[in-house]
Order: structure tokens, then C-alpha cells, then sequence
């Protein structure tokens, strides 16, 4: 069974340091202003030496003879288990953490390292993967991913409007995209198109292509309003005739499997544990500062924790860490042991998480009474961030026609 | 430059402490941590070995059952090793008997400096650095805020009162940092990988050369005759404002002779 290692908890101590004495004293800052992440992680990074890790790692991976491919440890290799747990279970370590205090964070971290260097690195030449993803990797540049335009979300290749056309050995880009995280600051971007050669919308390629921030005919607006989540900047991109070499299309040809519209399910399963990562930091931290709150509030001459109706909230809250925690921990066993969770599994861990995060963070502000409401209490910005959880990565209706699918499949 | 860094691992300061009603001392046993003080020379000793460009950071610990916790903490800073004193035979160990198990250890490790901090957390004695002086007949120096070794001395800025003296000293030198001397850095994700696989050293009373009979209870030469609560506070005064609140709070003040 997986459990939290010394060397774990060890990181865990240290990053929760780190967050508790640079980013939650700066939290109207972050939360309530329009400072932006970048540079605080950026910190976080040299601190514990993740940049140098990250150029570590990038170097093995494009020494190896597959040149990448295979995510932890390539095909073949013998890997011990417990060194794969690690590897899986390190990173959730800052994930978990952030999220104590800032979920934007780790959404404005998780799109530039996971989504966007993770689609070069999966998808790009080995000339693109040193070119771009290497400075993403290392956070000494911010990227930024996007598919999702104003008419196309959840359908996000069906109704898909962005294309590209060929024009000698150029292509020539047009759309728009919303909702795009790091949209408004990102210095690289993989935007993601339909190859128009005049066929049917539905029978066309889908294409990644790599701009850079300031080419001729790309605007990127400023950050969007929104509910939560202030710390992670949201943005929409405008492209108007931008024209690009064949050094910027993804894999340098237009010949992609399945059309491109197959993402890898290995993708999917990272990017939906990663919300259940963030779940478990949005509920520990509800969870320590309810209990707290019950101990120390007074009313009708006792504390309020002596109530059965509080009671009942910080009992779910427990079931809820208990059943996300464990949900993760299997999440890494499977890995550890060379095996991929099904995308019902992964589905269901990001459908039960998010919920149980959107939920937990609202008792929280109930158990709070009229403090919770308040700002200061920092319990309604983790409710007003957990919200998102169940948008995006795939809305939480989305996941369910993932599981069902699964289960009718079979 | 080789350097030895005096690392307390202590009981978590954020936990509430318990004394033992028979020995009258602070209960240990449970996991113990790094001392934060000493963080401060654990990052001066190793700023001062990468300088000196060569050299490396040695950590010697005296602490119950074995305790390795806090000493991990230092060795995923930078440390490169540890030397951890671990007997039943030292239980009862005053700041003394405490002295003279770490001067023997320090001599194993054959130093260039150590560095203590000016006191420990839970102890607070402040006693530690000038014993080992002692023992080891090499020169101290305490309260050091800022640190210089060149031309094989010891040259520190010593905080006092009013400012700072400037002292200095052969090497090899006891020194005692304050907490102004260096910001200590955060262990790293890859040193605290690392950390399990670097060397501790576990050593006996009787693998340092002492007798048992100059440690622990039998050794002591302090003893704790009677613990009692510290007086509670009092309550202050409170000054409700009628309009003339500033005054009285100023003849408060001047009664006082503190303005
Ligand atoms: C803060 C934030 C950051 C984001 N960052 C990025 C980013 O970096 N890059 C990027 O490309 N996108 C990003 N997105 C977009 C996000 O992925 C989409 O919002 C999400 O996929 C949903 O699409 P939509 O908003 O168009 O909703 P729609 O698809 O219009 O959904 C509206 C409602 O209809 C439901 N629905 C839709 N289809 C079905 C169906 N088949 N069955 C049942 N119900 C259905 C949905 O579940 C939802 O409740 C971000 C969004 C947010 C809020
Ligand atoms: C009655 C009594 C019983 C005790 N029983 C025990 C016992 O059962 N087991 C036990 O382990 N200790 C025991 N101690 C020892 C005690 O915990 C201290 O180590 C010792 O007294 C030093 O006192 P201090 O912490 O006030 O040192 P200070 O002089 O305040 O310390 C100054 C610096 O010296 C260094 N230093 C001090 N102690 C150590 C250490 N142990 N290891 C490494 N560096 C150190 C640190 O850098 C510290 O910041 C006992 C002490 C007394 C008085």
C-alpha cells in the first residue's frame, strides 16, 4: 500500500514553508489584485532546485534512444516500483500544497509545464522540443495551451473554427480562442487548428502550432474577470493571418494519427489527477481551519464544535480527504506498477474530487457563519476556486459520459 | 575548509513541551527536530566551505533513541555527513557532561571551525559553546553576526549592544552565530532525496573515549531541584477614552521612566 514516504512528508514541510512565508502573507496581492504568479513560482522553483531538475530530466529524456516517448522510465526498462511511486508522487507534493492557499497557482504552473511543454514534448521534433520546451520546463518561460474558442468547449473539435491554410511552404493561421490560462502573459503558445484544404469541417486535420508572443497578427488580451481563481490569469488569443514556417507545426507534418483528434489517454489521466491533487490541498486546508474554527468559536456558552450540525460538516470533510487521498494513492500504485488507470477511473477521480472540493470548501463557509463570507477567513476564496474544478479539464458532465462510455464498452 | 556544525534535534517547539515530574527535564520522546537556531550554522558553515572552495560540513548531534529526523533536515541543506551520539548511558547529561561528549566528537571530525548557535531553543544555557572551548582549548568567539575565514583566522563581526565589535581568531576556533548571520536556505527537492543515503555516524559513550561515570545522572554536576510555573502575567490596565486618554497613557508612560 502507498503511503506518504519520509522524504515525502519532508517535501511537503518545505514547500508549505515556502508558501506560508512568500505566498500567503502577499495573498490580497495575488487573490485580490493583478499581480501575476509567474514570479513567485519562479522562486519556488530555484528554491528547491525544480529548475535544475527539470533540465536534468530534459537532457536524460532526449538522450534516450525513443527520444522521449514512454512518460515514466520508457518501455521495457525495469523500473522499481517504489522509484515510479516517487516520480508520480513528487510533483503532487507543490500541487497539494499550493492549493492550500492558492489554487491559481498550480493551474497557471500546471497549463505552462503540464499541457504546454507536455504537448511539444509528446508531439514536437527533437529541434521544437530544445527550442521551446526547455524554457518552459525550467518556468524561464510561460506558455500557454489552447483549444477552446467561444463556440467550441466541451466539443472542442466538432465545432472547432480556428484553421490554418497552406500558402507555399507556409501556413497561414486565423481565429480565436477564450478562457486561455496564461493567455494574457504567455511568451509561447501551441495553438491548436484545423487544417483547411476546402473539405468537409469534420473530415479536416487537427494541427498544434507554435507561436511566440509579439509575432505579426497575434494579439493576446488582457485577463478576463472571474469568479476565483484570480491568481491564475485567463485570457483570450485574437490570430489574424499569422504566418508561420513548417518549424512551427508540431511534429513538422501534417500526417497525425487518428487526425489528431485522439488525445492520449495518458494525457487525460495526468491532467485528471492533477485536479485531485488540488482537491486534497483545498480540503486539508478547509479541513484544519474548520476544526480550529470549532474549537475556538463560542456561541449559546459553548464552542460551536459541540454542536452535532457542526459536527456532521467536519465529519464529511474528513470522508471527503480520506476518499481523495485514497483515490491519488491508488492513482500512484497503478503507476508505480507500469499499468494506466482506465478513463473511467480517471474520470471518476476527477468527477468525485472536484465535487467533493466545490462541496467541502461551501461547508466550510457555512461553518464559518457570516466570518466565512468574509474575505479575510480565506474559506470563500477556496470556494469560489473550487468551483472551476468542475469545469475545466473536462466538464464533470463530460466525465460522466466518459465513465458511462467506459462501462458500456466493456 | 572543514567545518563542524553543533545540530540540537529538539522537540517541536510548536507542540506543548512536557516536563518528567520525577526528573524534573523536558520530555523527549517523541520524533525531535532540528533545532531552528542551529539552521543558521548549518548555512554558515556551508557558505563558508563553498567559498573556501573546498572543503565540507560535518554535523554532530547529541540526542535520545537514535534520532535522526533533524539531522536529515541539515543534510538536505547541504551537509555532508553526521556524527550522532546516542546512549542510555547519557540520560541526566547536564550542559557540562553535554560539552564533553561533543568536544569528542568534534576532535574525530578534526575540524577547521564549529559553529554552535549562541542558544538552544528548548535548553537556552547559552553555555554550550564557551564549555567546548574549554575542553577543546581552542579560542571562542560568540554572538558572531557576520563571518570571515582568511589567512587560516577567524575574522567576526561580534554583535553587541550598541553595535558591533570586530574580533578575531586562529583557527581552528569555536564560534556561536546569532540568528542575524545568514537567512538559511530551504533544503532542496534533490538534497532531501539525498539525504537518506549520506552518512550518520552512530557513536557510544565508550566509542568516544569517556567513562559513563562522567555522563548522564552520574556525571552531572547541576541538578534541578524544583520546577515551578512561571508568575502569570498581570492583567494590564485599560484606558477607556474620555477625551483625555493620550495624557494619561503619557503619565503612565512617565511613571515608568520610559519616556
Ligand atoms: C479558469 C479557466 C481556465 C481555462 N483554461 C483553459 C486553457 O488553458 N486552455 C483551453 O483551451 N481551455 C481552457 N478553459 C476552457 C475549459 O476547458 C472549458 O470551459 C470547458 O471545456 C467547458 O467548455 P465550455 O466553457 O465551452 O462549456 P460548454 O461546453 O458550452 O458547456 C456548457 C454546459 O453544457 C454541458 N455539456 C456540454 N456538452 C455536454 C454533453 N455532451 N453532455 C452533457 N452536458 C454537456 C457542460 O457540462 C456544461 O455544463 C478554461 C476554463 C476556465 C473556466
Ligand atoms: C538535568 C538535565 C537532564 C538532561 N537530560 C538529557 C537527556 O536525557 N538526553 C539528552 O540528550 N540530553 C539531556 N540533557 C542535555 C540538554 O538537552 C542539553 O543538550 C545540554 O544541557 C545543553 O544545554 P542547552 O541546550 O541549554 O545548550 P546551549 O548552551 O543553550 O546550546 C548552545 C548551542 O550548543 C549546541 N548544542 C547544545 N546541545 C547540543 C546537543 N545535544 N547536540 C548538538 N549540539 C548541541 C547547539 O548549537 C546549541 O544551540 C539534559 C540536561 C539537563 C540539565
Amino acid at each position: 500500500m502507498f503511503e506518504w514516504t519520509e522524504e515525502q512528508r519532508m517535501i511537503r514541510d518545505a514547500v508549505r514553508q515556502f508558501v506560508e512565508a512568500e505566498i500567503a502573507p502577499r495573498r490580497d496581492e495575488f487573490e485580490f489584485g493583478d499581480t501575476p504568479p509567474y514570479e513567485v513560482l519562479r522562486k519556488l522553483y530555484k528554491t528547491f532546485g525544480l529548475d535544475v531538475m527539470a533540465r536534468e530530466q530534459f537532457k536524460r529524456r532526449l538522450d534516450r534512444p525513443d527520444g522521449g516517448g514512454g512518460l515514466l522510465g520508457g518501455d521495457g526498462e525495469e523500473v522499481d516500483p517504489k522509484v515510479r511511486a516517487n516520480t508520480v508522487a513528487m510533483p503532487m507534493i507543490p500541487i497539494i500544497e499550493l492549493c492550500r492557499h492558492s489554487p491559481g497557482m498550480v493551474t497557471a504552473l500546471g497549463v505552462s509545464v503540464g499541457l504546454t511543454a507536455a504537448a511539444i514534448m509528446s508531439k514536437g521534433t527533437r529541434e521544437q522540443q530544445e527550442r521551446w520546451a526547455l524554457d518552459l520546463l525550467t518556468l524561464d518561460k510561460i506558455g500557454a495551451w489552447a483549444i477552446t474558442e467561444p463556440n467550441s468547449g466541451s466539443d472542442a473539435f466538432g465545432s472547432m473554427l480556428s484553421t490554418a491554410r497552406r500558402d507555399g511552404d507556409e501556413y497561414i493561421l486565423n481565429g480565436s480562442k477564450t478562457f486561455i490560462t496564461n493567455g494574457p502573459y504567455a511568451d509561447t503558445v501551441v495553438f491548436i487548428c484545423k487544417l483547411d484544404e476546402g473539405n468537409p469541417p469534420d473530415q479536416r486535420k487537427i494541427l498544434h502550432f507554435v507561436l511566440d508572443s509579439g509575432m505579426p497578427g497575434f494579439d493576446q488580451s488582457p485577463p478576463l474577470r472571474k469568479m476565483g481563481l484570480h491568481s491564475s490569469p485567463t485570457g483570450q488569443l485574437f490570430l489574424t493571418d499569422v504566418r508561420v514556417g513548417r518549424d512551427r507545426l508540431l511534429g513538422e507534418t501534417e500526417e497525425v494519427s487518428g487526425g489528431g483528434r485522439e488525445d492520449a489517454k495518458a494525457t487525460f489521466s495526468i491532467e485528471r489527477s492533477g485536479v485531485a491533487a488540488m482537491a486534497l490541498g483545498m480540503i486539508d486546508r478547509c479541513l484544519e481551519l474548520c476544526v480550529q474554527y470549532a474549537k475556538e468559536r463560542v456561541q449559546f456558552g459553548q464552542p460551536i464544535g459541540e454542536f452535532q450540525l457542526v459536527q456532521e460538516k467536519l465529519a464529511r470533510m474528513e470522508v471527503a480527504r480520506l476518499n481523495v487521498e485514497n483515490l491519488l494513492f491508488r492513482y500512484i500504485e497503478i503507476l508505480a506498477h507500469g499499468k494506466q488507470p482506465t478513463l473511467a477511473e480517471a474520470s471518476a477521480m476527477k468527477l468525485y474530487s472536484s465535487h467533493a472540493a466545490v462541496e467541502v470548501t461551501l461547508d466550510a463557509v457555512q461553518l464559518f457563519g457570516g466570518n466565512g463570507y468574509m474575505s479575510e477567513f480565506h474559506v470563500e476564496q477556496l470556494a469560489r476556486d473550487a468551483k472551476v474544478l468542475e469545469i475545466y479539464a473536462g466538464t464533470n458532465e463530460i466525465q460522466m459520459t466518459h465513465i458511462a462510455k467506459d462501462l458500456l464498452r466493456r | 575548509m572543514n567545518v563542524v556544525v553543533c545540530a540540537k534535534q529538539i522537540p517541536d517547539p510548536a507542540a506543548p513541551g512536557e516536563l518528567d515530574p520525577n526528573t524534573k527535564t523536558l520530555k523527549r520522546e517523541g520524533k525531535l527536530i532540528l533545532d531552528d537556531s542551529d539552521a543558521y550554522g548549518v548555512e554558515m558553515g556551508l557558505q563558508l566551505a563553498d567559498k573556501a572552495g573546498g572543503g565540507e560540513v560535518t554535523l554532530v548531534s547529541m540526542a535520545p533513541h537514535d534520532e535522526v529526523s533533524g539531522l536529515r533536515t541539515a543534510l538536505a541543506m547541504g551537509a555532508a555527513k553526521a556524527i550522532l551520539i546516542s546512549d542510555d548511558a547519557l540520560q541526566g547529561s547536564d550542559s557540562l557532561a553535554t560539552a564533553k561528549v561533543l568536544a569528542a566528537a568534534i576532535k574525530r571530525a578534526e575540524p577547521d571551525l564549529v559553529l554552535t548557535a549562541t542558544e538552544s531553543t528548548d535548553g537556552y544555557t547559552g553555555l554550550l559553546p564557551a564549555q567546548l572551548a574549554e575542553l577543546l582549548g581552542w579560542p571562542s568567539i560568540t554572538f558572531a553576526k557576520h563571518i570571515e575565514v582568511t589567512d587560516g583566522k577567524a575574522k567576526v563581526q561580534r554583535q553587541t549592544e550598541e553595535g558591533y565589535d570586530e574580533v578575531e581568531a586562529p583557527l581552528p576556533a569555536i564560534v556561536s552565530v546569532t540568528a542575524g548571520v545568514v537567512e538559511p536556505r530551504y533544503p532542496s527537492f534533490k538534497g532531501i532525496m539525498a539525504a537518506k543515503n549520506k552518512p550518520v555516524d552512530q557513536v557510544t559513550v565508550a566509542d568516544l573515549g569517556l567513562s559513563a561515570d562522567d555522563v548522564g545522572w552520574k556525571g552531572a554536576r547541576q541538578e534541578i531541584t524544583d520546577v515551578v510555573p512561571a508568575e502569570e502575567r498581570k492583567a494590564g490596565e485599560i484606558v477607556e477614552d474620555e477625551g483625555d486618554a493620550h495624557e494619561r497613557i503619557v503619565q503612565f508612560l512617565e511613571q515608568l521612566k520610559v519616556i
